[in-house]
């Protein structure tokens, strides 16, 4: 490399991070426009740059900085005043200037872009007393520097306090003139300022300059002039180098142990020992020399909050804690494009714009928290805004609406298990996508991404006063914890990421707790149906124990892909180790049921197993999918015979029935005086709302007269209405084998079985409902109650 | 050992700087404002040449020379003021403070050496 | 150097110095610079469901390398993966990997005007990995075309 393009280079670096705290600095004096110190900052990152530059011959880049200098010259000798516009305008050299550097970058020159109208706009703004609204910017920019003088006219403008209408008059005419020597690219004699006051403005200048330094907090500045002695800057290259070296350094730090076991020297083992030692001090501190704060990411943040605020007509403050917090290299690329989409989200759909939010009592801005900080092994990042929080009944009708849930499904989840639903596949559509939000990327593709590097999303809502997003990523990707398995006298690797937990079946337990559905195995996990996967099978080997055949002993590890669980079947399982992740080279990339390969201690090669990639394989969710259904199917049959918890009743002497415990939502005693009628219904006011009551005593007959005492009844939950059912007596709840016969067909009723050794009669609450036409397609309106 | 220091918030600018004069001989040391560069006179010795920007956080190029001038110890100390444009009406402040000579950024080398030739410092 | 240009679609520049090995009674070489290196058999760690020619994955000083089995490519039988087999460790295109051979010949010296297409008697599937051919003085080189190796299904 030449000392030249060395030079260029370090001119790059210096200057993009010179414009980041340019971009900070900005919105800073944004919202203090008062501060001299700022503006004497932006003005000296602005006043290097083009300083610089000339060195290297790019004119544009000398060009549109010294209009920016001259500009902010005047700001910082209070010739002029801050203004919105003016931050606008400045923003925008930022985001030229770094366009200039890419340019240069990428292609050794600055490109062909055309600066002229931003150059000009520079100028007036600094040769004018009169400043302009954005509605005269956009009329400037759309005829490119030449304005005619009927659009003179149309510009709205604000005058300062010390115009007076002749003077407005004769500045509207020299405004005229100067845009319509915007164009040309030598900029109407900027830096020219009368000769006369000059030595004299300077050597007032120079003592208040020093004086603003000298009251400047100290401390943080020279905190950056000690640590610019005390660092370096790195080719990222070399670090990448280090680190596998490193790791190969810990592969055969690992082989030299293994052989330590065998070894009975006492100096060999001590000093393979000290070896050891060392190179886990070695692997720690390269390691962190990878670390990078997360400040990295969120540097670029506050400037993506106020351009998307703006665009959206809202007003947000940006809260940034532990910006220190640090990440590997390897994550901070991976979470970017996540966390941006989060905010956006956030911003676009979740903060209201101002006058809502007053409306609602809260202030004008809304408050955007982020906080990073490490736990438990991971960094946790918390996305907080003060918002209008989650709809959840929209959310609930909009997955219904889409299929992506069945109606049971919708009536019986929480309010969290529905907030989580935005993070399914399919759920985000056009309508939802604004121009802000992106293109077409919704929620789910946030939590693929933080999924793909082993991290977790979550979110919590409190309606009408926010919302906050969670989310948990792995310090680092390179090296990872992982279960050894064997199939086949093969040994894999299976993340810890993806692991649940381990189970053992032997001998009977075989039999019965493995059932078949659709022709795919399945195993009861206290309760919850697990799809079973046979690691052999799926790797296309022939299975070296066949259990299928019910003997012997099942290794089963438990496994979470996504929203998906399964069984993974081994033949053996070993320890978690410590493994560092090698990809897979071109031939082999695209086999979805690896991850990666790692070496192990003995210097074999193993392979690590994509569990996502798996799980879509073998088809997990249709699997799942076919045995919830196979499993209702059987229930309204009544065939099945598996235990369930039931929850019993008494309608009338000797008259006993039953419903299965999930369908109870409260127990309740209602007193008699409570009891109203809305039109045909009977009705008792509940928890702010009004609970029609379904006597259950009438399957049999008339129900009895209600006279006095109270009314027992159990509560239920259908559609996302209660409805109180009325009952006798209530007598037990039981869990047992539930054989349904149907003796007689009836409405209502399931059939019956035998409950506590009696017969009792299973109610279908749904049809019943229908009966009484308070299913939730009958509307039923509250306001009849009297 | 003849040595310069290079004063500037930018490191890219004492990196130019120190190469051109290292092509001409001459050792530097580098400093990124006012303060750090007394710093840096109080430890080193023998430094014949301070070339100094002008505007810098915490201590500033006006303010450096006004330091420095008033130690008899740097009496034989050359002092350029790296300047710009913006700063031309400043020039007179500086030479009345006791800079020796100004050039003005960018400049190649060829002026560079002929105001080191100004200031003696090449033969 | 035109005749090689013509048949194949990106141009190599033709070596003068091959590495030659014997695969399956067919004898090849290659540029002797994509040669990494050449190693006797390895134990490897079988891939299930690769391309049945990935005989497997070996650990070659702490980097992870498919092994190809060219004679298995060549349609010959599997030929026996024992302590004879040998290993041409071969990079191109930023990716090494090793190919499985019968024996290693000499590094051989060629003259470019000895360079000819692939004949027409040589079967598609073998003629998509090679750039050509050198007449020698009692056979034929296949010059491998180790990048084509690579991507094959």
């Amino acid at each position: 490399m030449s000392e030249l393009d060395e030079t260029i280079k370090e001119f790059l670096v210096e200057s993009l991070e010179n414009l980041e705290q340019l971009d900070r600095e900005l919105l800073a004096l944004e919202s203090d426009p008062t501060k001299i110190e700022t503006i004497n900052t932006i003005f000296r990152i602005v006043h290097t740059v083009k300083g610089t530059c000339g060195f290297f011959d790019f004119r544009k880049l000398e060009k549109v900085s010294h209009v920016g200098e001259n500009l902010l010259d005047s700001l910082r000798s209070q010739k002029i005043a801050v203004t919105e516009v003016i931050i606008t305008t400045l923003l925008r050299l930022s985001d030229t200037l770094r366009e200039l550097l890419a340019n240069i970058e990428e292609s050794g020159c600055e490109g062909d872009g055309d600066y002229s109208e931003l150059v000009g706009l520079l100028t007036s703004l600094n040769e004018q007393k009169i400043t302009l609204t954005s509605e005269a910017i956009s009329i400037n920019s759309k005829s490119e520097g030449s304005v005619d003088e009927s659009s003179v006219v149309l510009l709205k403008t604000q005058v300062s306090e010390e115009g007076q209408d002749d003077e407005l008059q004769r500045m509207f005419y020299a405004a005229q003139s100067e845009w319509q020597n915007a164009s040309s690219l030598e900029a109407p004699g900027a830096a020219a300022v009368p000769e006369s006051s000059q030595i004299g403005a300077a050597e007032n200048q120079a003592p208040s300059t020093v004086a603003d330094g000298s009251e400047s907090p100290k401390v943080s500045e020279s905190k950056k002039s000690e640590l610019s002695e005390s660092s370096l800057r790195v080719d990222v290259n070399l670090l990448d180098k280090l680190m596998n070296l490193v790791g190969e350094l810990v592969l055969a730090r690992n082989q030299i142990l293994q052989f330590t076991k065998s070894q009975n020297d006492g100096e060999f083992a001590s000093t393979s020992q000290r070896l050891n030692l060392i190179t886990s001090e070695l692997q720690e501190g390269v390691m962190r020399t990878r670390m990078q704060p997360i400040s990295t990411v969120w540097n670029k943040l506050p400037r993506i909050v106020r351009d998307i605020a703006h665009s959206c007509g809202k007003k947000v403050v940006l809260e940034m804690q532990g910006k220190e917090t640090e990440l590997d290299k390897t994550i901070i690329e991976a979470i970017k494009d996540p966390l941006t989409h989060v905010i956006r989200n956030s911003v676009d759909h979740g903060i209201e714009s101002p006058e809502k939010r007053l409306a609602a009592g809260k202030g004008a801005e809304g408050v955007l928290v982020m906080r990073a900080f490490h736990e438990g092994g991971q960094v946790v990042i918390e996305i907080s805004d003060d918002g209008a929080g989650l709809n959840t009944e929209r959310i609930r009708a909009k997955a219904l609406e889409k299929g992506l849930i069945t109606s049971d499904k919708a009536a019986s989840m929480g309010e969290a298990e529905v907030n989580r639903l935005i993070f399914l596949p399919g759920f985000s559509t056009a309508e939802q996508i604004t121009n802000i939000s992106g293109r077409g990327v919704g929620m789910d593709v946030v939590r693929s991404n933080i999924e793909r590097i082993g991290g977790a999303v979550d979110v919590a809502s409190n309606p009408g006063k926010g919302a906050k997003f969670t989310i948990k990523i792995p310090l680092t990707l390179a090296i990872i914890p992982a279960l050894i398995v064997t199939t086949n006298n093969n040994r894999y690797a299976i993340p810890q990421v993806n692991l649940l937990e381990l189970v053992r079946i032997e001998g009977a337990q075989l039999k019965q707790s493995i059932e078949r559905i659709q022709g795919s195995d399945f195993y009861r996990l206290r309760g919850k149906i697990l799809p079973l996967v046979y690691l052999d099978e799926q790797l296309g080997l022939s299975a070296a124990n066949s259990t299928k055949s019910g003997g012997g002993i099942l290794n089963l590890v438990v496994v979470r892909a996504d929203n998906h669980q399964f069984g993974l079947v081994v033949d053996a399982i070993h320890d978690t180790e410590e493994i560092v992740v090698k990809p897979l080279g071109r031939l082999l990339k695209g086999i979805s049921a690896f991850a990666g390969a790692t070496i192990m201690g003995d210097g074999q090669v193993a392979l690590i197993l994509d569990i996502v990639g798996m799980a879509r394989k073998a088809q997990i969710a249709k699997k799942e999918a076919a045995a919830k259904h196979e499993e209702s199917r059987s229930n309204d049959e009544g065939k099945t015979s598996e235990r369930k918890k039931m929850f019993v009743f008494e309608l009338g002497t000797n008259k006993r029935a039953a419903v299965p415990l999930d369908q109870v939502y409260r127990l309740e005693e209602f007193p008699v005086q409570a009891l109203e009628s809305a039109g045909d219904h009977i009705v008792v006011q509940y928890r702010d709302g009004i609970l029609p009551l379904v006597d259950l005593r009438g399957i049999y007959g008339e129900p009895p007269e209600i006279s006095e005492g109270s009314l027992r009844a159990f509560v239920h939950l259908s559609g996302d209405r209660f409805v109180g059912f009325v009952v006798e007596r209530i007598l037990d709840i039981v869990e047992q084998c539930v054989n349904v016969e149907r003796p007689y067909p009836k409405q209502g009723l399931v059939g019956s079985a035998v409950i506590q050794d009696k017969v009792t009669d299973l109610l279908d609450l749904s049809a019943i409902l229908q009966l009484a036409e308070l299913s939730p397609k009958h509307s039923f309106d509250a306001r009849e109650a009297r | 050992m003849p040595k310069a220091l290079i004063i500037d918030d930018s490191s890219t600018v004492r990196s130019i700087i120190s190469k051109m004069l290292t092509s001409w001989g001459i050792a530097s040391i580098q400093a990124c404002n006012g303060q750090e560069a007394l710093q840096k006179l109080s430890t080193e010795c023998d430094i014949q040449l301070a070339l100094v920007d002008w505007n810098m956080p915490i201590m500033n190029g006006l303010e450096f020379v006004k330091q420095v001038r008033q130690e008899s110890s740097f009496k034989e100390m050359r002092i350029i003021m790296v300047t710009t444009e913006t700063e031309m009406h400043q020039v007179v402040s500086a030479l009345e403070a006791g800079v020796d000579e100004y050039i003005m950024k960018p400049f190649t080398e060829e002026i560079f050496k002929e105001k080191l030739n100004m200031v003696g410092v090449i033969g | 150097m035109e005749a090689a240009a013509n048949q194949i679609t990106q141009q190599p520049v033709l070596a003068k110095h091959y590495v030659t090995f014997r695969a399956g009674e067919l004898f090849f070489g290659i540029d002797v610079l994509q040669v990494q290196e050449i190693i006797r058999h390895q134990s490897m760690t079988p891939v299930p469901l690769a391309p049945a020619a990935v005989k497997g994955l070996i650990n070659l000083r702490g980097q992870i390398i498919a092994a190809l089995d060219l004679r298995s490519i060549l349609g010959a039988e599997s030929g026996i993966s024992d302590e004879r087999t040998m290993n041409v460790v071969v990079r191109a295109d930023d990716e090494t990997i090793s190919l499985l051979v019968d024996s290693i010949g000499d590094v051989i010296q060629v003259d470019e005007r000895d360079f000819e297409n692939v004949p027409e008697t040589i079967a598609p599937h073998i003629r998509c990995i090679l750039h050509g051919v050198f007449k020698l003085k009692n056979e034929l080189m296949l010059v491998l075309n180790s990048g084509a190796c690579m991507e094959r299904e």
